[in-house]
């Protein structure tokens, strides 16, 4: 019996120093492994998409191949409703070797109007969370989540217009102008129209103006919104509280009715 | 006697040894979980007395009785600290999970197969005995 009971502890030996091995080798690769996160990059779709793309830099200096890496971003609203949930998944990276990732985040502004239209009129944040996941080392599940806020710049940032302004074209017509002005805070440039039409105070369409719009992300924006109404009619949209009705159509997003009350 | 001393002087050396040299390869990953350097040392600690133990009284009963608590501690370490087998650390908003049920798996089916090896060895010391006399 002295045989077997010496073989099982040459073999209890040898799987124990293999295993300790692993472990240090494992730990030891921990300190050539580098994860930086370069500049994001902001981009738009035809979709009405827009992107942000995180480039994800990982230097695998260590023994072993990281297997399975998911990188995860949902973010949410304030009142915790999802509003974007994004995934990356790399297969492997290789040891020895730098690997580049690129994460691209992408928030729907229809969708995102859909859930709450201040998005559009009020800076905010967006609640941000993050989980990465991977193998490391092909034996040890590794899990990293963080959360952080992410501001939100809103496209129609203070949207107001001015009086408006009545000035005669001929006998029977008069133009009416509306200021219009606004603060593009978002991460995307504005272009598209602004579509508004003037009713009276029974409701009436009394005339319809396009005005293009192209306002660059950080930028300003004002400008006017004209209409040709009959005369007597704009005194009394004017004068017994008519309003005006916009729509806003960009490559971003669709939305409307906007409804300024005048007179 | 002088011969088991010297043997259980070099085993604990070469143990101790090779903790002084493993730990400072695994120490950034050990230093993420609060607690588990000084658990660590704890457990080599016991361990080494434990084997220290069981070598001076080799060729006695004793010998057995520490070979198989020592197996029965590194049991017991195992699942005391494995809990659910996740280790979670938190630094500022960052929160890091390692799954080490894997490796906990391992290593406990090893020191199953230690605790077996003592009590085959129990079992051959106390067989030997009986065919030779000797009292254990």
């Amino acid at each position: 019996m002295n045989v077997p009971i010496r073989m099982l502890g040459i073999a209890t030996t040898i799987f124990w120093v293999i295993l300790a091995g692993f472990i240090a080798s494992a730990g030891y690769s921990l300190k050539d492994l580098n994860f930086s996160i370069g500049e994001p990059q902001f981009t738009t779709t035809s979709d009405r998409d827009m992107v942000l793309s995180l480039p994800l830099y990982v230097f695998n200096g260590g023994f072993y191949s990281l297997k399975g890496f998911n990188l995860t971003t949902v973010f949410s609203d304030a009142e915790g409703a999802e509003v974007s949930r994004s995934s990356t998944f790399v297969p492997t990276i290789p040891h020895g070797q730098n690997t580049t990732i690129l994460h691209n985040v992408t928030l729907n502004m229809d969708k995102l109007a859909e859930n709450d239209e201040q998005y559009l009129f009020n800076d905010t944040s967006l609640n941000a969370e993050v989980t990465a996941g991977l193998n490391f080392a092909e034996l040890l599940p590794v899990q990293l989540s963080t959360n952080f806020t992410f501001p939100w710049g809103a496209p129609l940032y203070d949207l107001t217009f001015g009086q408006p302004r009545f000035r005669s074209l001929s006998r029977s017509n008069a133009a009416v102008t509306v200021p219009i002005s606004f603060e593009n805070h978002a991460a995307f440039d504005l272009n598209g129209t602004i579509h508004a039409n003037l009713y009276d105070k029974d409701g009436t369409l009394l005339a319809e103006s396009q005005t293009p719009l192209d306002v660059s992300k950080g930028s300003s924006y004002a400008g006017n919104l004209d209409f040709a109404v009959p005369l007597n009619t704009a005194s009394q949209a004017s004068a017994t509280g008519g309003h005006i009705e916009l729509h806003f159509s960009t490559s971003m997003f669709e939305y409307g009715p906007v409804v300024m009350p005048i007179g | 006697m002088a011969f088991r001393v010297a043997k259980a002087t070099v085993k604990a050396v070469l143990v101790y040894l090779l903790y002084f040299l493993v730990a400072p390869l695994i120490l950034p990953m050990l230093t993420l979980v609060p607690g588990l350097v000084e658990s660590i040392e704890f457990f080599v600690i016991v361990f080494v007395v434990l084997m220290v133990l069981s070598d001076l009284t080799e060729r006695t009963i004793y010998h057995c009785f520490f070979n198989t608590a020592r197996a029965l501690f590194v049991i017991a370490y195992l699942a005391f600290s494995v809990r659910d087998g996740l280790f979670t650390t938190n630094v500022e908003n960052i929160s890091l999970t390692v799954n080490l049920t894997l490796f906990y798996t391992i290593a406990a089916l090893l020191s199953l197969l230690e605790l077996a090896k003592t009590v085959m060895q129990a079992i051959n010391f106390m067989s030997e005995r009986a065919e030779t006399g000797i009292k254990p």
